[in-house]
């Protein structure tokens, strides 16, 4: 503890020998004439029998006066004490609000830990001090900014709320707090959070940065992946569960498996922590069950991934049409393909009497009709140009080089595909609109891309198959799959399972009147009042930041035309890894790198609370010194209470 | 010194009605309107005794030696005047209190005098408190007395204060003729018990008129004093607060309650008297109530 202002303990030397002054010059009493002090010498000889208190009793007023006195003189000193905290008038906390921040090693969860730092660094502001307040973690939020106001600080604090979704990135956070560290002299970034976070190298935030690491636990079990796939034969489904251990130490745990909320086994798993390997089950389940959830028994501090539901697609149907002179290759691909169901309409037929949804996505393997279908399009080895692209050459021997990037809707088309062993004889050239985005490029030259245009989805491979080993090798009915899954988004398996805060998207048919969503917790959302957006033919619902199953309703006229099922499972190994980190390595522009506090420069003042107590004792003061008429005020009460009876 | 009659004339014409009670007999010095234990001439009959030489021959029951053929002298009450004594302490500490505690006792004492003079009875007063003996006015008789009475008493003056005891001994010492007595006082000194038993020694019928100040039986103090005794007695240093001055009329009950049981137990009457209650009033009510006055 250390004084600010300790000048200010002169005070004390000078007003307190004038209180004790004036209190001996009081003791000077007022003299009384009476008529004889016979009566008051004969009295106050039973008075003095018990002197020592009497004294101390007179005196009484004297000590409290000088506590005040003392309390105040304290406070005014501004005494503190040391604590990792921060300088700077201009302060901007990152708060991380991931999944791992619910982990309940701090009571009661990492978030109120983090909460409860990021207002006491706020606390610590100077006056005059502006805070920031970024809540990192899935979809960055700023839920107040560059305030003084720390009602209004506390209550953005309050506010925040575990987001289970999009992972911890603060790639995004750390540019926005370095922009606004960059406009205003003195600004300090702080970091609350448990470290299990990515940081880009290629930042310099141009400010301190200081990280206040929250968490100690590292044990943690997880259900890391869920699947249940019907058979081919339709009589029966497999569910495929992975339990990891992303700790430190070996553990033993049960799953339990649920059908439709009824125990249907479980399993004693014993786990090395391993979070690459984890342990997997396989299991036939009845083709009636609709919803499997997997439960690890007991708890671990993490609670959120200790739970993973599947839904069963079986019965599922996705009508593809098929538009070919024949392709053996794409046949059996699609055949291979679990809840297909392959129309092959009359070649040269360029009507199309079916409606997008019931038809949902149509192949046009080479020669194109002359009016297209209606619904998504994939074009395989276009031989003319369309509407969405044009046919301007041919190349031989192309070297398909995957391209894209990070955007997650591009890495779902290859995803699980290798195209390193794929060789392709010769290829159409072509030429795409700004609407398509490229998968796979040779050399400038498009060869797969895929698009949304005019309100349908399009895919686009460039080269016939027979003109390559593709259909040969694994990949292809990955591939097949996987633009599938694309062509037709809420269909099969794999679109019935969701990650957190990703939306939930399917088409429906314009007769379809409202779409309600039911969420794990029993609320309801519906398309009447907003909470669902349809919008070309397309249902979607954003808010799925809560993990579980959601069951999407269609109505037209008030009756259910058909029901989804989504589940939302926290699926995120950076999540589960629990573990916290200790210190961070955020490029700084003064050089450092680590963010570990070297210096202790934090002031946690507490002159507030001497002041409160300052105030308490001059309560106490007054009311002894009134306890005359506080024992005359009890005395008429007891003589009201004990009339009151007799009336 | 206060040109305020003692006695408002209508308060004296009210005391003509009363008399003083006394609970036996007392012996005078002069023919009276008082029983007297001894036999005399009057109209009541007391007994009869057998006649001896030198008795007087008028008294002689002719009936009686005619039935008996002895003499016996038939003997009646006799009726002797009663000696009122009249003591006012006139201590400092008397002269103290709103309304004043002397004039109080003044003012009783003159009623109370003046209700035995309108009686034919014999009236001495004596004032004590200035010095080891009593100032003394002679002793009057008869409505014609009143007026010496009064004037003793109106200028009496506060004395410094001595040792009450001692001053009531000599005056029971003193006294000629026993008889009902009257004593105002505060009592307000240590020697309180031996003033009061002095007056056993001799047949007075002692009546304790204990008078006190509104401001002795509930003191009005808060805060912190240094009491100072009129009377020069040892200053005393309090911090009032409502619980010493609860524990202070506490002791004075118990004070007061004693000096009771002691006058009960030597057959004298006590009464406490508070200067705040005027004083027809108090002794046209309150000494007729004790059976004081008739």
């Amino acid at each position: 503890m250390s004084l600010i202002s300790p000048l200010a303990l002169l005070a004390a030397a000078i007003v307190g020998p004038i209180i004790v002054a004036m209190y001996l010059l009081k003791l000077r009493r007022e003299e009384r004439p009476v008529s004889s002090t016979f009566l008051w010498r004969k009295m106050v000889r039973d008075v003095e029998a018990n002197a020592p208190w009497q004294k101390l009793r007179r005196s009484l007023l004297l000590l409290l006066q000088l506590l005040l006195m003392l309390l105040l003189v304290l406070a005014l000193a501004r005494p503190f004490f040391q604590t990792q905290g921060i300088s700077g008038r201009n302060l901007i906390i990152i708060l991380d609000h991931s999944a791992s921040m619910g982990a309940s090693d701090d009571s009661p969860s990492r978030l109120e830990a983090a909460k409860a730092k990021a207002i006491q660094l706020i606390d610590q502001l100077p006056d005059g001090g502006r805070a920031t307040i970024i809540a990192a973690g899935g979809a960055m939020q700023v839920p107040a900014a560059a305030t003084s106001d720390r009602r209004e600080l506390r209550r953005a604090i309050d506010a925040i709320q575990i987001g289970n979704g999009g992972g911890s990135d603060l790639a995004q956070p750390l540019t926005l707090a370095s922009a606004l560290a960059a406009r205003e002299e003195d600004s300090e970034v702080a970091i609350i959070s448990d470290g299990n976070v990515g940081i880009p190298s290629a930042i310099r935030v141009p400010a301190r940065v200081s990280y206040f690491p929250i968490g100690r636990d590292s044990e943690n079990l997880a259900v890391s992946a869920i699947s249940l796939q019907p058979n081919k034969s339709n009589t029966s489904q497999t569910l495929f569960v992975q339990v990891t251990n992303y700790g430190q130490a070996a553990a033993t745990r049960r799953l339990d498996i649920y059908l439709d909320g009824a125990i249907f086994n479980a399993y004693n798993l014993s786990l090395a922590p391993d979070p690459t390997r984890g342990q997997s089950i396989v299991a036939e389940i009845p083709p009636q069950v609709r919803v499997v959830e997997a439960r690890l028994d007991g708890t671990d501090a993490l609670a959120a991934d200790d739970r993973a539901f599947a839904v069963s697609t079986l019965g599922n149907v996705l009508n593809v049409r098929l538009i070919s002179p024949g392709n053996r290759f794409l046949e059996t691909g699609l055949a291979l393909l679990p809840g297909v169901s392959v129309t092959k309409p009359i070649s040269g037929t360029s009507t199309f009497t079916e409606t997008a949804t019931q038809i949902p996505v149509t192949i046009i393997d080479g020669p194109t009709p002359a009016t297209l279908p209606p619904g998504n399009l994939l074009f395989v080895g276009p031989i003319r140009s369309t509407d969405y692209f044009s046919v301007t050459g041919e190349i031989e021997f192309p070297s398909l080089r995957p391209v894209g990037g990070d955007d997650p809707g591009l890495r779902q088309i290859l995803d699980n595909v290798s195209l390193s062993e794929v060789s392709v004889l010769k290829t159409a050239r072509i030429t795409l609109g700004n609407w398509a985005r490229v998968v796979v490029d040779s050399d400038g030259a498009p060869l797969l891309a895929v698009g949304e245009r005019d309100g349908r989805r399009v895919a686009v491979l460039a080269f016939d198959l027979h003109n390559s080993d593709l259909p040969l090798q694994v990949a292809f009915p990955l591939l097949l799959s996987n633009l599938m899954g694309y062509l037709a988004p809420g269909s099969g398996a794999e679109a019935a399972q969701l990650l957190p805060s990703q939306p939930l998207a399917l088409q429906v048919d314009a007769s379809i009147s409202e779409v309600r969503v039911t969420r794990p917790d029993g609320t309801v959302a519906s398309s009447r009042d907003g909470g669902v957006q349809i919008r070309d033919g397309q249902a979607i619902y954003a808010d799925t930041d809560a993990l579980g199953v959601y069951t999407l309703e269609e109505f037209r006229d008030g009756e259910v035309q058909a029901a989804h099922r989504y589940a939302v499972n926290l699926f995120a190994p950076k999540e589960s890894a629990i573990t916290a980190q200790r210190d961070l390595t955020v490029p700084q522009t003064s050089g450092a790198q680590s963010t570990i506090s070297r210096t202790r420069d934090g002031r946690q003042e507490f002159w507030r609370w001497l002041a409160l107590a300052a105030l308490v004792v001059l309560v106490i003061e007054w009311l002894v010194y009134q306890r005359n008429g506080l024992a005359y005020l009890r005395q008429r009460w007891r003589e009201r209470r004990s009339a009151a009876p007799t009336r | 010194m206060t040109t305020e009659p003692l006695l408002e004339s209508s308060f004296i014409r009210k005391l003509d009605r009363l008399s003083i009670l006394t609970r036996r007999a007392m012996a005078g010095d002069l023919q009276g309107e008082r029983r007297s234990p001894r036999r005399g001439s009057s109209v009541e009959f007391a007994d009869f005794r057998p006649y001896a030489s030198g008795d007087d021959i008028r008294q002689i029951d002719w009936n009686l030696y005619a039935r008996a053929e002895r003499f016996y002298l038939k003997l009646f009450v006799a009726e002797e005047e009663l000696s009122v004594h009249l003591l006012v302490d006139t201590s400092a500490s008397m002269d103290w209190g709103e309304p004043n505690k002397l004039r109080y006792a003044k003012r009783l004492a003159g009623a109370f005098g003046y209700i035995a003079l309108s009686n034919l009875d014999r009236v001495s007063a004596s004032a004590f408190g200035t010095g080891p003996h009593a100032v003394s006015l002679p002793s009057v008789r008869g409505k014609r007395g009143a007026m010496p009475l009064f004037s003793f008493l109106q200028r009496l003056t506060p004395g410094k204060g001595g040792d009450l005891a001692k001053t009531c001994r000599t005056y029971v010492q003193t006294a000629r003729t026993p008889g009902p007595l009257l004593l105002c006082s505060d009592l307000l000194d240590a020697g309180w018990k031996d003033a009061l038993a002095a007056f056993s020694a001799r047949p007075f019928e002692v009546t304790v008129m204990h008078i006190l100040a509104p401001q002795e039986i509930a003191p009005e103090l808060a805060g912190d004093f240094k009491l100072m005794d009129v009377e020069g007695g040892e200053p005393v240093e309090i911090s009032a607060d409502i619980g010493l001055i609860q524990r202070y009329r506490e002791s004075l009950a118990s004070w007061r309650e004693e000096i009771e049981r002691f006058c009960n137990g030597r057959g004298m009457s006590y009464l406490a008297v508070d200067t705040s209650v005027p004083v027809d009033e108090f002794v046209l009510s309150q000494l007729r109530k004790r059976g004081v006055l008739r």
